[in-house]
C-alpha cells in the first residue's frame, strides 16, 4: 500500500506532463558585480508556477502552452517583469539591479522570498546573507557570522570565547559547516572570540536546523552551508575595512572578457604588531589570519567551472612558555553542467584539513595533530516538470585522522617520541530526494540517503578482557580502564568495521490560505565523525575521531512542525515550530577521563543517549525603515548514559542530566533603523537562561586542603545571561557619482556594561584559607569603530 | 595536561576577563564520614608513627562546624603478614599507631568501625625513588620572571609508576599538590617544577630568596593517581577549559550501607623529603 502511494505521485507527475508543456530555465544574476543570486523567485503571474533559483542561481520552469507575465523578483532588488510567449522551451538569463532605496535596508531573505515562501515544504530552515550580518553589532566591531546566528531562534552558544554554536540542543560537533562545501572542522579564531568567516568573501549563509535535505549528511544536529561570493565578473572593485582587531582587503575582477571572475580576500588581526611596545608582551604574539580565493571560468553556455579555496591560520606565543598554532585549509574545483533546460548537474572535488600544533617549551614537548579528508562528488538535479524536481547524487569522502604526535624538542628532554595510532576512513553516500507539489495547496519533499562508513586497517586495536574497554568497580562505584587482552594489526587493505544507514527524510507542507501554511518534517542523520571534548568549552586541542569497533555512529530523529504566517503583504512573517529530536550514541567521559594522547580512547567513554526539544517563535519585519525579528526558544537538552556493557548504573547514577547546551528561555531580538540617507542605527538584545554546570554539595578536609564534593551532574546554573549592543552605521556619500563609497561603523558592545558569567570557579583563598566563589566575565562593554571602503 | 589548561585561562584572561569574587547560594549535600588514612614511610626511616584522620563532610562555605569523629574504631592490618595495627582515638578526630611497621610490595587493609557501619580500604606500598637533583631557575617555568624550583628523580623503565609531590612554601596556609605519570617520559628522568607568582586576588607571591620550600615525593598506586588527578583537577575547577566537576570517590568502602560511602582515601605510600631555600 505504501508503495502504490508513491508510485500514485510519481505517475500524478507524469501524467501533467502529457499536456503540451514547455519549459523556462536560465540563471539570475546582480547586475552590478555578476554574483548569481540564491533563492530568487521566478513565477508566472497569476499562476501557482514558480520556483527559486538554486546554490549555483539556476532555475527551470515549465507550464503548459501560453502567454504569461514571468516576474523574477529578489528582496533588495529591483523586480523584473517580461511577457514571455510559451510554445517552445526556452532559456532566458536575468540580471537584477539593487534597488536604490534598498541599498543602505537590512536585506533579509525570508525563509524563501514571496510566493514560495510558505508554499515549500522544507522548513527549520534560516538564511542569512553578507549585508544582514555586517549590519549586526559586533564585538569589537569583528562581524562575525557564527555570532550572528545565534541571534536566530534553536541556536546558542558555550559562553562567550568560547568555540562554536549548538542547534537545537545540540554539541558543537554536531554541526556540519561547510565552507563552499569543503567541511570546516573548527570555527574559531583566538579560541572562539571570532569566527574563521571573513563577511567580505561569503555570499550568503544557510543553516538547517532539521529537514535535512537528503544530500546533506555526516552530522546530526544541523548544517551551516557557507557560500563565498564568486567574484565581481562586471567590473574591477576593491573593499575592505580598518577594524580594532583585524583588517580586511578584497579584490573582485572578471576575467577573460567576463567568461570568468575572481575574488581574493584576506583578513588579518595587528595586535600583534603592537605587543613588543608593550614591556609585558614583548615576548608574546598573538595573531590570526584568514585568505580567502573564488574564481570561476565558463568554458560555454553550459559549462563552468569554479575553484575556491580557504587558508586560516591563528598563532598564538606566549613568551617562551607555549607556542600554539592551528588552522583550517580547504579547497574544492568544482565543474558545473547544464545537460539541458531540465537537467543540471555539478562534479566537486574537495580537500579539507585541520591542524593544530603545540610546543610547550617548559617540558621540551612539541605535539602535532590533524585531520584530513578528500571528498568527491557528484549532484545532478532534474526538473522533471514544475511539480516535481529531482535531485540525486553520491559522494565518498576519504579521512586521514593523526591524532597526536609528541616529538622532545631538545637533546636533554624527557619525553619519549610517541605517535599515535593514525585512523583511516572512508564515508560513502547516495541520496536521492524530490520536491513535490501535489496539488495546489499540498507539497512533499521526500528522499532516501544511505550512508556507508568503513573504519580502514593500518594500525593496531586493542582487544579488552571481557571485551570491555570500561570496566565498573562495584566496590568504589566509580568507572576504570579495561585491561587490554591482546593486540591485533589490520593492514591497510583490511576493514576493521563497518557500519551502513538508510536515512529517509520526508517534509510536507499544507497551505491553508494565501498567507498561511503549516509544515512538518521527520529527519533521520548518522553521524560518523566525533569530537571528543570533556570540558566546558571547546578548545582547538579537541580530537576528532572517527566511528569504529568501539565508539558507535551517532543516529538522530528528529521531528518537527510548524506554522507560517505572513502578515500585511509580507511586510511581517511569523514562523512557529516545534521539535522533538533524539540523538543514539552519544558519548560521554567516565570521571577522571584523559583524552589527551590517548592511543585507547575507548576505555574513557560510554556510549549514551540525548534528546531535546523545544518551541520556536520568530517575527521578522521585512520592510520598511525599520527592519528585524524577534525569536524566542523554549527548550530542553539532556543526555543520559548507562553502564551498558561496562556495567553498573552510568554516568551521574543512569538518570538523564542537562546537557551544557541546555538553555530554557533564549530571547534574541535583532533591529536596523534607517534614520535617513546618512545614518543607520542597529542594535540587539540577548537573553538567555544560564548554562547548566556542577556546583559544590559540600566541602571536607583533606590533606590540608578544603575539597569539594559535588551533586548532580549539570543541576545547577550560571546566573542568567542578557547584553545589550548597539552600533550606528555612516555613510558620508558626499560624491554619490564617485565609485569610492566608504561607511563608518560605530559600535557599542554590552551596553549597560553587564558582568555575565563565563564561568564560576569554587576554590580557597590562597591567604584566608577560606572557600569563596569566583566569577570570571569575559566582555564587559566595549566601544569600536570601524571603517570600510568599496571601490 | 593541567598546565596547559592553566595556560589557556591565563591567555583569555589576559585578553579581556574580569574576575570577581561573588556570593552563590549552594545546596547541601548529605553529610559523609571523611577517611584521611595517609601512612606515609619516609625512606629511610622506620615509619612507626601514624595517624590517620576521621572527620565529616560539611556545606561548602561553612567554617563553624566542628567535624572530627571520635568514637570510631580504626584498625590496619597487613594481609601479606596478617599483622594488625590498631590506631587509637585521641579523642581530636586524630587515630594514631607507633607500632606500624611498613614493608614494600605489601598489601594493607583499613578497617573503620563507625556508627555500626564498617568501612574498608586496601592499598599496596610502593617504592619511592630518590631525588637526584633540585635547583633553581627564573627562565624556565611559565613566567620567566619569576623564580621556580626544579625536581628531578629517576623513572624506572619496566613499569608504569605513578608519583604525587606535595610542595610547601614554610609560612604558607596551603601546600599544593601535583600528580605526575610517565605515561610520556617512561624510563627517562622526570622533571617537574613549582612556579609562583604574585596575585592580589587569591593572595599568592612570588619565591624571592630566602623562601623556604619543602618538596615531598610519593610513590603511589594508579588508583591512587586517578583519585588524586581527580582532587587535583576540581580544586579550581569551574573555568571553561575544565571538565565537568564530579563526585570524587575513594577506596574506603562501606561494606554495611554502600550508599553511605565515605570520603577520602586510604593511602600506604613511601616518600622521599627534601628542602630547599631559594638562593
Amino acid at each position: 500500500m505504501k508503495h502504490g502511494f508513491l508510485i500514485y505521485f510519481f505517475l500524478s507527475s507524469f501524467i501533467a506532463t502529457a499536456q503540451e508543456r514547455f519549459s523556462i530555465s536560465g540563471a539570475i544574476k546582480d547586475l552590478n558585480n555578476g554574483e548569481t543570486l540564491l533563492g530568487a523567485t521566478v513565477y508566472l503571474e497569476g499562476t501557482t508556477y514558480g520556483t527559486v533559483t538554486n546554490e549555483y542561481g539556476f532555475f527551470s520552469l515549465t507550464a503548459p502552452k501560453g502567454n504569461y507575465t514571468l516576474i523574477v523578483s529578489y528582496v533588495g532588488y529591483e523586480t523584473i517583469t517580461q511577457q514571455v510567449v510559451l510554445d517552445k522551451d526556452q532559456t532566458l538569463h536575468f540580471e537584477l539591479n539593487e534597488a536604490s532605496t534598498a541599498l543602505n535596508e537590512v536585506v533579509i531573505v525570508a525563509q524563501e522570498s514571496e510566493v514560495t515562501s510558505i508554499r515549500e515544504p522544507q522548513m527549520s530552515v534560516a538564511k542569512l546573507n553578507a549585508q544582514t550580518i555586517k549590519e549586526m553589532p559586533a564585538v569589537l566591531g569583528e562581524v562575525d557570522v557564527i555570532k550572528s546566528i545565534q541571534m536566530l531562534p534553536g541556536v546558542t552558544n558555550n559562553g562567550e570565547g568560547s568555540a562554536g554554536f549548538h542547534v537545537r540542543g545540540g554539541a558543537a560537533d554536531q554541526n556540519l559547516v561547510l565552507l563552499d562545501e569543503a567541511i570546516i572542522y573548527n570555527t574559531s579564531h583566538f579560541f572562539g572570540f571570532f569566527s574563521v568567516f571573513n563577511a567580505d568573501a561569503i555570499k550568503n549563509i544557510k543553516l538547517y536546523k532539521g529537514d535535512i535535505p537528503a544530500k546533506y549528511g555526516g552530522r546530526v544536529s544541523s548544517v551551516l552551508d557557507v557560500r563565498q561570493k564568486d567574484g565581481n565578473s562586471k567590473k574591477f572593485s576593491l573593499s575592505g575595512g580598518i577594524g580594532l582587531i583585524s583588517s580586511r582587503l578584497a579584490a573582485e575582477s572578471p576575467l577573460f572578457n567576463e567568461k570568468g571572475s575572481f575574488l581574493v580576500a584576506g583578513r588579518a588581526s595587528y595586535a600583534h604588531l603592537f605587543m613588543p611596545a608593550i614591556e609585558n608582551l614583548k615576548d608574546d604574539k598573538i595573531s590570526f589570519y584568514d585568505l580567502n580565493l573564488k574564481t570561476n571560468y565558463q568554458l560555454n553556455q553550459n559549462n563552468r567551472l569554479y575553484l575556491s579555496g580557504y587558508f586560516g591560520r591563528d598563532v598564538f606565543n606566549l613568551s617562551k612558555v607555549i607556542k600554539n598554532n592551528y588552522g583550517n585549509a580547504t579547497g574544492n574545483l568544482r565543474w558545473n553542467h547544464v545537460f539541458n533546460d531540465r537537467l543540471f548537474s555539478n562534479l566537486s572535488l574537495i580537500y579539507s584539513k585541520y591542524d593544530y600544533r603545540i610546543i610547550l617549551d617548559f617540558v621540551e614537548l612539541d605535539w602535532i595533530a590533524d585531520i584530513k579528508n578528500y571528498n568527491v562528488k557528484y549532484d545532478l538535479g532534474y526538473y522533471v516538470n514544475n511539480n516535481l524536481k529531482v535531485d540525486l547524487g553520491v559522494s565518498g569522502i576519504y579521512y586521514n585522522l593523526n591524532p597526536g604526535e609528541v616529538k622532545p624538542t631538545s637533546e636533554t628532554s624527557g619525553i619519549n617520541y610517541l605517535k599515535l595510532d593514525e585512523k583511516r576512513a572512508f564515508e560513502g553516500a547516495l541520496y536521492i530526494s524530490a520536491e513535490h507539489q501535489l496539488t495546489d495547496k499540498l507539497a512533499l519533499n521526500y528522499g532516501l540517503r544511505y550512508s556507508n562508513f568503513s573504519r580502514l586497517g593500518g594500525q593496531n586495536l586493542a582487544t579488552y578482557v571481557d571485551n570491555k574497554p570500561v570496566v565498573y568497580n562495584n566496590q568504589l562505584e566509580i568507572y576504570e580502564r579495561g585491561d587490554v587482552e591482546s593486540e591485533t594489526h589490520y593492514g591497510k587493505g583490511e576493514t576493521i568495521k563497518n557500519y551502513g544507514y538508510l536515512e529517509p527524510r520526508i517534509g510536507l507542507s499544507y497551505q491553508m490560505n494565501e498567507s498561511s501554511s503549516i509544515k512538518a518534517s521527520y529527519t533521520r542523520s548518522t553521524q560518523y565523525l566525533h569530537l571528543l571534548s570533556n570540558t566546558s568549552s571547546v578548545t582547538p586541542l579537541d580530537v576528532w575521531t572517527p566511528s569504529g569497533e568501539y565508539i558507535k555512529p551517532q543516529i538522530s530523529d528528529q521531528f518537527a512542525i510548524g506554522y507560517y504566517k505572513q502578515l500585511k503583504d509580507n511586510a511581517y512573517t511569523l514562523e512557529l515550530e516545534t521539535y522533538y529530536k533524539q540523538i543514539d550514541n552519544r558519548i560521554d567521559y567516565i570521571d577522571g577521563s584523559s583524552l589527551i594522547g590517548n592511543n585507547n580512547i575507548e576505555t574513557e567513554i560510554l556510549n549514551g543517549e540525548a534528546r531535546a526539544y523545544g518551541v520556536e517563535v520568530l517575527i521578522r519585519k521585512n520592510r520598511g525603515t525599520f527592519t528585524g525579528w524577534l525569536a524566542y526558544t523554549l527548550s530542553k537538552s539532556e543526555q543520559r548514559t548507562l553502564g551498558g556493557n561496562a556495567g553498573g548504573p552510568g554516568i551521574n547514577g543512569g538518570s538523564w542530566y542537562n546537557t551544557p547546551y541546555d538553555r530554557t528561555h533564549d530571547i534574541s531580538l535583532t533591529g536596523v533603523y534607517k534614520l535617513n540617507e546618512k545614518w543607520s542605527l542597529s542594535s540587539n538584545f540577548i537573553f538567555q537562561t544560564g548554562r547548566p554546570v556542577t556546583y559544590p554539595n559540600g566541602q571536607y578536609e583533606y590533606e590540608g586542603l578544603s575539597i569539594a564534593s559535588y551533586g548532580d551532574r549539570n543541576s545547577n546554573r550560571l546566573p542568567a545571561y542578557h547584553r545589550l549592543d548597539v552600533s550606528a552605521i555612516y555613510k558620508p556619500n558626499k560624491h554619490p557619482e564617485r565609485r569610492w563609497k566608504s561607511e563608518w561603523v560605530f559600535g557599542i558592545y554590552n551596553v549597560y556594561n553587564r558582568q555575565n558569567a563565563a564561568s564560576i570557579s569554587f576554590g580557597q583563598n590562597e591567604s584566608t584559607g577560606l572557600n569563596e566563589a569566583t566569577q570570571i566575565s569575559i566582555f564587559g562593554i566595549i566601544p569600536s569603530v570601524t571603517y570600510n571602503f568599496k571601490f | 595536561m593541567k598546565k596547559i589548561t592553566i595556560l589557556l585561562v591565563g591567555l583569555v584572561s589576559v585578553l579581556f576577563s574580569c574576575e570577581e569574587v561573588i556570593d552563590v547560594e549552594l545546596q547541601d549535600g548529605p553529610v559523609r564520614l571523611v577517611i584521611e588514612a595517609s601512612l606515609d614511610w619516609e625512606k629511610g626511616t622506620v615509619g612507626n608513627d601514624q595517624i590517620i584522620k576521621l572527620r565529616t563532610s560539611t556545606p561548602y562555605f561553612d567554617t563553624q562546624t566542628d567535624t572530627s569523629v571520635t568514637g570510631a574504631s580504626v584498625e590496619v592490618i597487613n594481609l601479606d603478614t596478617n599483622e594488625v595495627f590498631v590506631f587509637q582515638d585521641q579523642n581530636n578526630g586524630n587515630y594514631t599507631t607507633d607500632a606500624f611497621v611498613p614493608i614494600l610490595n605489601n598489601t594493607y587493609q583499613l578497617t573503620v568501625i563507625y556508627n555500626g557501619e564498617v568501612y574498608q580500604g586496601t592499598e599496596t606500598l610502593l617504592l619511592a625513588p630518590d631525588i637526584n637533583t633540585i635547583n633553581q631557575s627564573i627562565e624556565d617555568g611559565f613566567d620567566d620572571e619569576n623564580l621556580e624550583v626544579n625536581v628531578y628523580f629517576d623513572d624506572p623503565e619496566d613499569e608504569e609508576n605513578y608519583y604525587l609531590l606535595k610542595y610547601y612554601e614554610e609560612g604558607d596556609l596551603l601546600s599544593s599538590l601535583e600528580d605526575v605519570s610517565d605515561e610520556f617520559v617512561n624510563g627517562n628522568e622526570i622533571h617537574d617544577f613549582y612556579e609562583k607568582e604574585d596575585d592580589e586576588d587569591s593572595g599568592e607571591e612570588a619565591f624571592v630568596p630566602g623562601d623556604v620550600v619543602e618538596i615531598t615525593l610519593y610513590a603511589i598506586s594508579e588508583r591512587y593517581y586517578n583519585y588524586i588527578k581527580i582532587l587535583n583537577e576540581q580544586t579550581d575547577s569551574g573555568d571553561p577549559f575544565s571538565t565537568t566537576p564530579v563526585q570524587i570517590r575513594g577506596n574506603c568502602v562501606n561494606q554495611t550501607n554502600q550508599n553511605n560511602y565515605a570520603f577520602g582515601y586510604f593511602r600506604v605510600t613511601q616518600y622521599v623529603k627534601e628542602v630547599y631555600t631559594f638562593e
